[in-house]
């Protein structure tokens, strides 16, 4: 049975969902003042030019990585293919300018590169050459990289199956003391199950490294049970600094299913956090999560897309350590996002990768989803924008996606918030089904006389050292006056998409900050004095930051 | 340009004479300062002499005006941060000694020897980072630093140089970085810039660079050069900052909605207190006072006594920090400039700055120029950060509290200009004579310090006289 049709059977428990919704965000569109970003979609000019294609089984996926894999700091690209192969792009952009990228030949086997869903960059073996997880519809390809943008098939020397699976999502973290990563694989729908696809999700994956000096995943661990898988993310939600695996699955095809925690212990199989352990049962479409910490507290909130309402999960009062309740705050904060901010199609939305990140550098938080109709569905909204949400000082999200330059008639699946410019202002990438990507370029705010640059920013680059280079799992601090901000180091999340690079921070009218990282291991580091509107680099154990600069072009 | 298109309002009475119906605050009489709004834009264009006459004639009027809650003085719901910061309580006094508002207007503090000047100890302020509610009432060191009101005289030269130098270093580093990159291996070059070195800078071949060997300066390579401890950007981020501090009135480049998401963000019921033009009349005014001079007393005996001092004072070291003088390229001075950030507008922000021309002005085209051309700005200093304590001589690390991240025993060096004429001797201005601050000097001062102190009483003494012959002539 087609989704088209499948979904119109859950419909009218859906309608009593978006009812709720539609009487409109409690945050009323007043007092937005901050900037709003011009985004200059530039993609075909920019040397990109592809889509995501196929049949049924690519209705989900479309996914993008972005990484440097030539050493020159400039994030590159992968974009999955669905039907056709994925393609690699190289980064090439001048400082500050125009956006350029150059189509790569990586050599690799066509047939390899498709059927890619999603792209994950992580640094699997600590060479400190970003490696790459393709989750494709059979087997996941797991390339290693290394210099000058090379790769080559990694399944075998890392010991990976890949499987056979319809993969969808994927996180991985450095449990304690691993000398490599717990890589966790999402699977949607088995195919080859009686009764396919309702009631038939596979089971997701969870490889943990078996000791030695290699990378050794040999002996994978099942997660069930598995309810369609399409975003997945370790997460330290209680502060605990132990990530546990927060899914969020599509109810389009599970049955008893709904959203998962799985509490990760050391040295035994997960468990589910449950009912009685304050876990709420919560069934969406979910299709992408994305973590921020609004107020620094540690403890931090989740958007979920779906279909219709997003979903912003904030820990409960009656949440305690051991204890994950959550409650939506998406309609306080005017972010439910459930149906076309413009275009006159008020059919609910259907959303897919989100993303937190402060697009105009005011030092607020900002939430990006890409937005697009599964295919057909006459019951949702064909023209369906994406999103940008952008955060304002009365604590409300504030649509801005018309204005800033981001509503397309296009169906957006996977995406990535990265400055490709590195002139501190964030861009933007969204891998489109059957449609050719979009490419923004941040341009800053408009005015009369053209546009200028928005706030100040600091963008920065951890090195762990030897083990977990990248330092996947560290908290970064960023103080100003009595703000602080911080990001979480993470692989995973999304929609298919990942990146791995710096971490950008907006600093608003500050000009400087003091940046504290809390290591994968726990260990908090001394205080950095950073200025504003650099590139920095804290190398675990020295004294002071380092700053880094591009080439100029 | 004229002066219609710089968006001049007439703010004379004479203009509201006649008018019937006249909202309060815009009766003649009306308790505000009406030069805050004289502006209608911003200036823009390479100003002619009449320009710079009417804009700084607004300039000086706003700094020493006697600014009122109808202007916006007062901010109970914010703190004097930089950083825009609410306090947690609303106050209910409008000035208050120590962390501000402290002030009636910019003169009452800048006024020795004549506005724009310095201020005695009764003017001195407390430079908490303050970003906290800081309702400290303490004068203990732990939550403030105490600091002299300096002199803005010749700040206009000061802030060019510092732009020069700024440029200088960073083509430094980016040399150094050129050269890595094309060599594939780690390049360090010193940091020199007319003539001052601020250390060494170490560039990879990746493009990071190692700040390890800095001296002097942020790692930014911007020179800093305003306030003692030379954390202050350019004279717009001083201004901007003072009048929030000192008086609670917060200008829109850095208070307004934009950033704050509100036009009234100090809560005090008046929105858009400070106009980015406005802010510009006042930078322009502070920015073309003249340089401080040179002037002997018509005293018997004094000429001799002041060139045999001024011989000493480079003998003895002290010119090795206090130099005598930095070559500056140009007398062009934009607003809003290059170096500041967000918060602070700068030449990124706006269509098109607003240029100065110093040499319109006599007292700048009557500076010295080198070979080069160059004018030859007389400030005694170096525009650079230095440590001023060690273990014997620590008079001047008398504060806990670093600063916009320079620790708590390094200043900037000094400028002389305008020593003869009033201090502040010290950062906190708590030095009464000139024989004090100098064997106050420890630290990188010390060496110059000891040369003195050990000299003969004749020797000092002459250096004083020299020292007392450079001038604030208004």
């Amino acid at each position: 049975m087609s989704p088209t049709r499948s979904l119109l059977r859950a419909l009218p428990l859906f309608g009593t969902l978006a009812l709720a919704a539609l009487c409109g965000p409690a945050a009323a569109e007043t007092g937005f003042t901050s900037d709003v970003p011009i985004l200059h979609e530039e993609a075909l000019e920019a040397g990109i030019d592809h889509s995501y294609t196929g049949g049924w089984e690519f209705f989900v996926g479309g996914g993008v990585a972005s990484f440097d894999c030539n050493g020159d700091r400039r994030p590159d690209l992968v974009l999955a293919g669905g039907a056709s192969p994925a393609a690699f792009y190289v980064n090439e952009s001048p400082t500050g300018g125009a956006l350029r990228f150059r189509r790569l030949d990586t050599g690799l086997d066509a047939d390899d590169l498709t059927g890619v869903l999603g792209a994950y960059p992580i640094d699997i073996d600590n060479d400190r050459h970003t490696d790459l997880v393709l989750l494709r519809l059979g087997r996941n390809l797991v390339l290693k990289g290394g210099p000058d943008c090379s790769f080559e098939k990694a399944n075998r020397s890392f010991a990976i199956d890949g499987g056979r699976a319809w993969s969808t999502a994927l996180s991985a973290t450095w449990e304690k003391d691993n000398r490599f990563p717990t890589i966790a694989i999402g699977n949607y729908v088995d195919r080859s199950a009686p009764g396919t696809p309702f009631g038939t999700c596979e089971p997701n994956q969870l490889l943990r490294p078996r000791p030695g000096e290699t990378p050794d995943y040999s002996e994978p661990l099942a997660l069930e049970p598995g309810h369609c898988a399409l975003s997945m993310l370790f997460t330290d939600w209680n502060r605990s600094g132990k990530p546990d695996l927060r899914i969020t699955n599509d109810r389009q095809y599970y049955r008893d299913g709904e959203e998962q925690l799985w509490q990760m212990a050391e040295d035994r199989p997960p468990r589910l956090y449950t009912k009685a352990q304050g876990w709420q049962r919560l069934t969406i479409w979910g299709m992408g999560i994305a973590e921020t910490d609004f107020d620094a507290d540690g403890l931090p909130e989740y958007a979920l897309t779906s279909m219709g309402d997003t979903k912003i999960q904030k820990l409960d009062e009656e949440a305690g350590e051991d204890r994950p309740t959550y409650r939506d705050i998406a309609f306080e904060r005017g972010a439910t996002a459930h149906r076309p901010y413009t275009g006159g199609d008020h059919k609910p939305s259907t959303g897919w990768h989100s993303q937190f990140a402060d697009i105009n550098n005011d030092t607020l938080t900002d939430l990006f989803i890409a937005k697009g109709n599964v295919q057909a569905m006459p019951d949702f909204a064909s023209f369906d924008p994406d999103n940008l949400l952008m955060g304002g000082f009365d604590q409300a999200f504030h649509e801005r996606g018309e204005e800033a330059g981001v509503a397309l008639p296009t169906r957006g699946r996977g995406a990535v918030i990265e400055d490709f410019n590195m002139d501190g202002m964030l861009d933007l990438l969204v891998v489109n089904r059957e449609h050719p990507a979009s490419l923004f370029r941040n341009l800053g705010a408009a005015t009369d006389w053209g546009h200028r640059p928005m706030g100040n920013w600091v963008k920065i680059e951890l090195d762990n050292g030897k083990i977990n280079p990248a330092a996947v799992g560290a908290l970064v601090s960023v103080r100003t006056g009595t703000r602080t901000q911080t990001r979480r180091l993470q692989i995973g999340g999304g929609h298919g998409s990942g990146h791995a690079g710096f971490v950008h921070v907006g600093l608003g009218v500050s000009e400087r900050a003091t940046i504290r990282v809390q290591w994968p291991d726990g260990e908090w580091s001394h205080p950095y004095r950073v200025f504003a509107n650099q590139h920095v680099r804290i190398i675990r154990g020295e004294a002071n930051a380092r700053y880094w600069y591009p080439a100029t072009p | 340009m004229t002066l219609r298109k710089m968006g001049f309002r007439a703010v004379s009475l004479g203009i509201f004479m006649g008018v019937t119906a006249l909202a309060a605050a815009d009766e003649p009489w009306a308790e505000r300062t009406r030069e805050l709004d004289a502006l209608a834009r911003l200036p823009s264009g390479v100003l002619s002499r009449a320009e710079l006459d009417a804009l700084t004639e607004i300039g000086k009027a706003l700094f020493e005006a006697n600014f009122t809650t109808l202007d916006g003085v007062g901010r109970p719901e914010a703190t004097q941060a930089i950083d825009p910061t609410r306090r947690k309580h609303p106050r209910e006094q409008v000035f208050f000694r120590t962390a501000g508002p402290d002030a009636g207007s910019c003169a009452a503090c800048h006024n020795k020897p004549a506005t724009g000047g310095a201020g005695d100890f009764v003017t001195n302020v407390f430079a908490s980072e303050g970003f906290e509610s800081a309702d400290f009432d303490s004068l203990d060191p732990q939550f403030s630093s105490e600091r002299g009101t300096n002199h803005l005289f010749g700040a206009g030269l000061v802030e060019l140089l510092a732009r020069e130098m700024s440029h200088d270093l960073q083509a430094i580093r980016g040399e150094a970085l050129r050269q890595a990159r094309a060599g594939g291996a780690t390049v360090r070059l010193k940091l020199e810039t007319k003539g001052v070195e601020f250390g060494f800078i170490s560039a990879d071949a990746d493009g990071s660079v190692n700040l390890d060997e800095l001296d002097g300066v942020d790692t930014d390579l911007v020179i800093r050069p305003f306030t003692q401890k030379g954390v202050m950007t350019s004279l717009r981020q001083f201004t901007v900052n003072a009048m929030n501090q000192h008086h609670g009135i917060q200008a829109d480049e850095r208070f307004g909605a934009r950033w704050t998401g509100s036009d009234d963000f100090d809560g005090d019921g008046k929105a858009h207190e400070m106009s980015a033009a406005a802010v510009s009349a006042l930078v322009a005014w502070q920015a073309t006072l003249p340089a401080p001079t040179r002037q002997v007393p018509q005293v018997e005996g004094w000429a001799e006594a002041a060139e045999r001092g001024e011989a000493k004072f480079t003998a003895f070291g002290c010119d090795s920090c206090h130099r005598p003088a930095l070559p500056l390229e140009s007398l062009s001075f934009a607003d809003p400039g290059p170096f500041d950030l967000a918060g602070t507008l700068n030449d990124g922000q706006v269509p098109e700055t607003a240029v100065y021309d110093f040499s319109l002005y006599d007292w700048a085209a009557a500076l010295p120029r080198d070979d080069r051309g160059r004018v030859l700005v007389p400030l005694f200093g170096d525009l650079k950060r230095h440590v001023m304590t060690d273990n014997q001589i620590d008079a001047l690390g008398n504060e806990l509290l670093a600063q916009r991240f320079v620790e708590r025993n390094i200043f900037q060096t000094a400028e002389l200009w305008g020593v003869g004429s009033t201090g502040p001797y010290g950062h906190r201005n708590d030095f009464s004579t000139l024989d004090e601050i100098i064997l106050a000097h420890g630290g990188n001062g010390r060496a110059a310090r000891d040369a003195y102190a050990d000299a003969a009483e004749a020797d000092k003494s002459a250096v004083i006289a020299f020292l007392k012959t450079l001038v604030i002539l208004p």
